[in-house]
């Protein structure tokens, strides 16, 4: 599903990622573990196809419209609950009922679907994230890519996401964080190094 | 103060008498530059929106073209106007010199610089994250742009209003183009002109003050729109 060989990325002349090799089979969810700095959302960026690699060889067998990157800060647009979860579907052309049915779906199964309705401007850190996961699993892509999908969450709202991301098995999950993550949620785990600073 | 407040009077008696000359001037103005600002945006909201996206070859050229547009004085766009709809101009066939039309076309060439620089600062300046969810989440080019807009909706409210704003209250198109011509092509600010170089100052002041009526209620309706539209990106 995915294959990275010696995979490189520069910004102002300094590495801020680098994998020298990886492969990820289809269906597995594999954690990337790394300190702060060492590139786990780079990399993740790279492999949603937002932004290039300067280096190495990044082979992708998805298109790039069924890769979901969900930031570390999830980003939601000005509306509602329910708008933010339905924005996927409705790019892609999914009549509004039924958008709305399917997003209801993943809003209730996430534990948010009594805020359909509110304004997102007024969400908790917690809740916002799990729109951004509502949203993102709601497209139902080929592969996730998640930036420390867990925090914000308390207890229940993290197992809750763990349970639905175990069940998600024909979907390739990449989870990136700075900590170990829970045991279950990953079926491996792939170390990143800090990038070493480098001059050209 | 007392030549103010015996302008507020006299603002008040002309709006409660519906003098027909001055609700004639109110009344071209704002149908003038509203439908001036209208088109402008039309044209400079996804011109500002491609600037603050794409990256061309001559990108920062057009980038300080549409920011120096901003300074023209109005005075230079009626002259323009005027070369254009005279006789003797390359649009003189269509004999429009001294109608509210040719007010209308130099106001658009005033207001499209003023979108297309404040919309470009407002979709260059949103969150990075912005571009990237909606691609990431599958938008197309036509969503995403909605999507632009609709984030950078208090910026580009301002682009529209201060594009307003300079457009109801020029005065050199509206004279050079338009010729001031009573019950045919003359605005407010025109007709303020005219009664304060006549020495009625109290008159030009309640003049004034209608036109500010005017700019607030146009400021408070896009306002209103600016928030329901952008409910719904």
């Amino acid at each position: 599903m995915i294959r990275i060989d010696r995979l490189e990325v520069r910004r102002n002349g300094r590495i801020i990622c680098r994998v020298p090799r990886l492969d990820v089979e289809p269906g597995e969810r594999l954690g990337i573990v790394g300190a702060n700095g060492s590139g786990k959302s780079t990399l993740l960026i790279i492999l949603a196809g937002l932004e290039q690699a300067t280096r190495g060889r990044c082979e992708v067998s998805a298109p790039v419209e069924q890769r979901v990157y969900v930031h570390q800060q999830p980003y939601l647009f000005r509306g509602t609950v329910l708008s933010n979860a339905t924005y996927g579907l409705r790019s892609r052309a999914m009549p509004r009922g039924q958008a709305n049915q399917t997003a209801m779906r993943w809003l209730t199964r996430l534990g948010i679907r009594e805020q359909a309705h509110r304004r997102v401007d007024n969400l908790s850190g917690g809740e916002r994230r799990r729109v951004a996961l509502a949203r993102a699993l709601a497209i139902r892509p080929m592969i996730l890519l998640l930036d420390e999908p867990l925090a914000d969450l308390d207890e229940q709202g993290s197992e809750t996401v763990s349970s639905i991301l175990n069940a998600l098995d024909d979907v390739t999950v990449l989870i990136a964080s700075p900590t170990d993550l829970p045991h279950g949620l990953t079926t491996r785990t792939y170390t990143i190094t800090q990038a070493i600073s480098a001059e050209d | 103060m007392e030549l103010v407040w015996s302008g507020f009077v006299e603002a008040l008696r002309i709006v409660a008498s519906l003098e027909p000359s001055v609700m004639d001037a109110a009344w071209r103005s704002l149908w003038v530059s509203s439908l001036a600002v209208a088109a402008a945006t039309v044209v400079g909201l996804p011109v500002g929106t491609v600037l603050a996206r794409r990256h061309f070859h001559g990108h920062g050229l057009a980038v300080a073209v549409a920011r120096a547009g901003m300074a023209v004085p109005t005075v230079f766009l009626g002259i323009v106007g005027y070369a254009m709809f005279s006789r003797r101009g390359p649009l003189g066939a269509l004999d429009l010199l001294y109608t509210p039309w040719p007010i209308v076309a130099g106001e658009v060439l005033l207001a499209v610089p003023i979108i297309v620089s404040i919309s470009h600062g407002s979709v260059q300046a949103l969150d990075p994250r912005v571009a990237q969810t909606a691609r990431t989440l599958g938008a197309g080019l036509l969503r995403r742009w909605r999507t632009y807009i609709s984030e950078a909706r208090v910026g580009i409210m301002i682009a529209v209003l201060t594009a307003f704003a300079r457009c109801v209250t020029e005065l050199g198109i509206a004279v050079m183009v338009g010729g001031n011509i009573k019950g045919q092509t003359r605005t407010l600010a025109t007709a303020i002109a005219l009664e304060t170089g006549k020495g009625e100052f109290e008159r030009g002041l309640a003049m004034g003050l209608i036109l500010l009526t005017i700019s607030l209620g146009v400021t408070l309706v896009i306002t209103l729109m600016a928030r329901e539209v952008s409910s719904h990106p």
